[in-house]
């Protein structure tokens, strides 16, 4: 079927492409336009801006910690009930077949989990298979498996970490590799409660520094194309963007993404010893070309903080809202679940003018990604307001005259006047965590490209307009039209297949069968475990 | 061989579901209670919201305490992996499930191997007389208890000794517990719901929080049934909320006293009892006015059912993904011995097709 999105501005920074025009669609692709073709079907886009289908590459959206948190706050759906029944469990507040409808609504057609835990990748894969509309990816978390840490201490060649790399993306069918404070959920098993980047687990004698340093070694050499995904130590204190600092400085020449420097841009100043690093943060990624960050940027209200840091959430337990949290030591990493509210108070105000600070002081678009690291410093469903911060001055001025004056004195957000305009938008939210992922075929709107395509109607609301899109295909199927789901359909998984080192599966068995007492078959599973037709769309490494 | 009966009589398949869907669709108050794999609570589930249905595990009960610990309190909880590595103090807390003796007894037959203590001391919790599992090398477990006090009641008893507080009643054997947990670098404390009631569940947690403002412990969750916690998992992702959830009202309510489906029919609320579990159980009486389908491993209809149809078991007839208490996660699993026999979840679905004009989502 030949599609035709008639009279749109085209914002498509990739293939330079800004201003009044058609864009074509053959089936899942977009197609030149043909030469006195007839559209089947024509969409009429004038005062609308067509745009690729927007990535989300950091967003907690599935698998075991994701689910506990549902485990643990069943009163947490309560705002969402009560919405027409439209879709198939659509009422289901905050599960599967929701997000990936809210996603859609907002024009994203891309999103990543990034937190999967290797030994629990065949449950994250079946909640992936469960969101409907969109395509997923995961990042599989290494860094404090006993496997690893000990490969480290022994001076292992770097030929078999890789093979263990390689292996444990190829199994886990994950789309790269992420690291949480290195190190630290391995010490913590050993009852230690503080790590930072040059602390050394005790029983490996490995530092966190030497863990990061090592995977994002084998993950270049292997050709995967998303760098190594950093979860810094320290996260949430005071003095944490010294971490930061250090763990940028640390790249060396080789690509690194730190994931939600939000949460690392606190300073020790002022009476409460807590203020925004922000412009120091910034200023170090706009000279450190090879990194790449993302935001966590905080909004207010009541969320549930979820994460693999586990040392990082058992020593937040106190600041529980509601009171009550898990705490799960796991394999490798485990997680911790802590429910909280983030309030208009100086610390919630200094979180979020942090957040808003890094934003608007890192210069490239190409460079800093847009998240709230979903849920942790707000749900996704926040994203709309978010674009609005961003896109406008007035609406930053507007937000903070009911925040704490105190800490907004310990930022310099208020005397920032950038304004990101659509051209930044479509690079920060398409362009750029395409080109991050490697996943040539969308982020753009060139011929060839998947049709993966957002259309959004001109309104004074950037909140309205970016919240509610007019129309969003989906590999060519339109499955959004006025903000609504006209159409269900499933997505994949996309994933990376590396070449998997026969010695090192045996070498594994026989790990698993010493250690655990148990077959590696115990956590390998068939495509054919996800109960959908085609879960996985593969994605080919660097050459 | 039949596959599929309207009440007494043999039926096609197709017939035999087309019947179980025209039950469903003019029941006013459905129920659903399983005992499945993922693809079959998921299909379930599914079913469940386009029928109004409320849905259960087949034996809720256990299970229920289990996922209250969670959504009222919060744990916790290590990975079973870890345990074997890292344990070098396991107690058992209360009876297990028989299911999770061959655990124990594995437990008992290594050492933790991340640990720089390189041996296991095992203590259990409960009353005098309390079943245990059989420990390797004819070890005992040490026992921690007051006499013929709840398990609640010792375990409070021990958080306050350990806190060194009096109690009424001393537990048994406490020197000997305080000594090892005092060189124990992680202690592990094996629970389900099987036999612990709330209470003694949240005592439990109480004195792991405590044991680790200094020193690290944590329990292990063994579930009261494997099945039933791989069904709290893919309900909790696809409604938000864990079983005893109900869709009276065209949206997911999770309540678990209106929405334990065996209360809803001893009640006579239920006026249709959809039953899926490979394992046969005949219903105990048979409720009047309430229709009962059954979808169960059978080669003759279940008393009372106005539709049986046959089914596979997971992963015996049929691959499936189960929940593992050996993995702490979901598992795929071969068929052991693969028949034509169709899952669960194809069955659902199937009445599905008869009842709505759409396909599940799953
Ligand atoms: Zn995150």
């Amino acid at each position: 079927m030949l599609t035709k999105i008639a009279g749109g501005d085209i914002i498509d920074p990739v293939n330079g492409r800004l201003g009044k025009g058609d864009l074509w669609i053959k089936d899942d692709k977009i197609v030149p336009a043909p030469a006195g073709g007839a559209a089947d079907r024509t969409i009429e886009a004038s005062g609308c801006i067509v745009m690729a289908g927007a990535i989300d590459i950091h967003s907690h959206i599935g698998g075991g910690n994701v689910n506990t948190a549902r485990l643990l706050l069943p009163e947490q759906h309560a705002a969402h009930q009560l919405r027409p029944a439209m879709t198939p469990l659509s009422n289901a507040g905050w599960s599967t077949f929701q997000t990936g409808c809210l996603y859609a609504k907002m024009g994203f057609t891309t999103v990543v989990e990034p937190a999967m835990s290797p030994g629990a990748a065949l449950h994250t894969h079946l909640e992936l298979a469960d969101i409907p509309i969109i395509d997923k990816a995961t990042l599989a978390i290494l860094g404090n498996d006993d496997f690893l840490l000990s490969m480290i201490r022994d001076d292992a060649p770097s030929t078999m970490i890789e093979d263990y790399v390689a292996w444990t993306v190829a199994s886990t069918r994950a789309l790269g590799v992420k690291v949480i404070n290195a190190g630290a959920a391995a010490a913590f098993k050993e009852n230690v409660r503080t790590f930072s980047l040059d602390d050394v687990v005790p029983s490996y004698g490995v530092s966190s520094r030497k863990i990061v340093k090592t995977l994002q070694a084998a993950v270049d050499s292997l050709g995967l194309p998303h760098p190594l995904h950093v979860h810094c130590n320290n996260l949430g204190s005071p003095g944490s963007a010294d971490t930061a600092a250090a763990t940028i400085a640390a790249a060396d020449g080789l690509p690194l993404h730190l994931a939600h420097l939000q949460f690392y841009g606190y300073g020790t100043e002022g009476k409460r010893g807590f203020s925004s690093a922000a412009a120091r943060l910034a200023e170090l990624v706009n000279a450190t070309p090879e990194v790449t960050i993302d935001i966590g940027q905080v909004m207010f209200g009541q969320t549930v903080t979820v994460s693999s840091d586990v040392m990082r959430q058992f020593s937040a337990r106190g600041s529980a809202h509601p009171k009550k949290t898990v705490i799960h030591d796991g394999d490798g990493n485990g997680g911790g679940i802590v429910p909280y509210s983030y309030g208009k108070d100086f610390y919630g105000t200094m979180q979020w003018a942090i957040g808003l600070e890094l934003f608007l002081l890192i210069d490239d678009p190409w460079r800093v990604f847009f998240t709230t690291d979903h849920p942790n410093g707000a749900p996704f469903t926040a994203y709309p307001a978010l674009f609005e911060l961003l896109m406008s001055r007035e609406a930053r001025a507007e937000m903070t005259a009911g925040l704490s004056r105190s800490a907004l004195a310990l930022s310099t957000l208020a005397a920032i006047d950038r304004e990101y305009t659509f051209e930044e938008i479509a690079i920060m939210t398409r362009a750029a965590p395409a080109k991050l992922l490697g996943l040539t075929d969308r982020g753009h709107l060139g011929a060839g490209a998947t049709a993966d395509i957002a259309v959004y109607r001109r309104d004074r609301s950037i909140a309205k307009m970016l919240g509610q899109a007019a129309y969003v295909f989906k590999d060519g199927d339109l499955v959004v039209q006025d903000g609504e789901i006209i159409h269900y359909r499933w997505g994949k998984a996309l994933r990376l297949k590396p070449p998997v080192d026969k010695a090192m599966v045996r070498r594994l068995e026989d790990y698993h069968q010493q250690r655990y007492g148990l077959s590696l078959d115990w956590f390998n599973f068939p495509d054919s475990a996800i109960a959908r037709e085609q879960p996985f769309g593969e994605v080919p490494c660097r050459t | 061989m039949a596959v599929a009966w309207i009440g007494n009589r043999e039926a096609l398949i197709e017939r035999a579901a087309a019947h179980a869907a025209s039950l469903l669709s003019s029941s006013r108050c459905p129920v659903f209670s399983f005992d499945t794999d993922i693809d079959g609570t998921r299909a379930a589930i599914a079913l469940a919201e386009r029928a109004g249905a409320a849905y259960d595990h087949a034996d809720g009960a256990a299970l229920a305490r289990e996922t209250a610990l969670f959504t009222d309190k919060g744990a916790m909880t290590v990975a079973p992996g870890e345990t074997r590595r890292r344990a070098d103090v396991v107690v058992i807390v209360g009876e297990l499930p028989r299911i999770h003796h061959g655990l124990v007894g594995e437990l008992a037959g290594t050492v933790p191997d991340l640990s720089t203590v390189n041996q296991r001391a095992f203590f259990v919790v409960g009353p005098n007389g309390m079943s245990v599992p059989p420990l390797n090398g004819g070890r005992e477990a040490t026992r921690l208890s007051c006499g013929q006090a709840s398990l609640a009641a010792t375990l409070a008893a021990l958080r306050a000794q350990y806190k060194g507080r009096r109690t009424s009643q001393p537990v048994s054997n406490f020197n000997d517990f305080a000594k090892a947990l005092a060189a124990a670098r992680f202690p592990v404390f094996l629970f389900s719901g099987h036999a612990a009631e709330g209470l003694a569940l949240e005592m439990l947690q109480g004195l792991i929080a405590d044991l680790n403002r200094k020193s690290r412990a944590s329990g292990l969750h063994l579930p009261a049934n494997e099945n039933g916690w791989g069904s709290t998992l893919a309900s909790a992702w696809m409604t938000g909320f864990p079983l005893r959830t109900g869709f009276a009202r065209g949206f997911p309510e999770f309540d678990p006293w209106r929405c334990d489906v065996a209360r809803m029919i001893a009640a006579g609320e239920a006026d249709l009892h959809l039953r899926i579990s490979a394992a046969t159980a005949q219903p105990k009486e048979k409720k009047r006015r309430m229709a009962l389908i059954v979808l169960t491993k059978t080669e003759k209809p279940v008393a009372g059912a106005a539709v049986t149809i046959a089914i596979g078991e997971a992963g015996v007839d049929h691959d499936a993904v189960v929940y593992s208490s050996r993995t702490g996660s979901l598992r795929s699993t071969e068929a052991q011995a693969a028949s034509q026999l169709p899952s669960a979840a194809t069955i659902i679905r199937l009445i599905a097709t008869h009842a709505f004009a759409e396909p599940l989502p799953c």
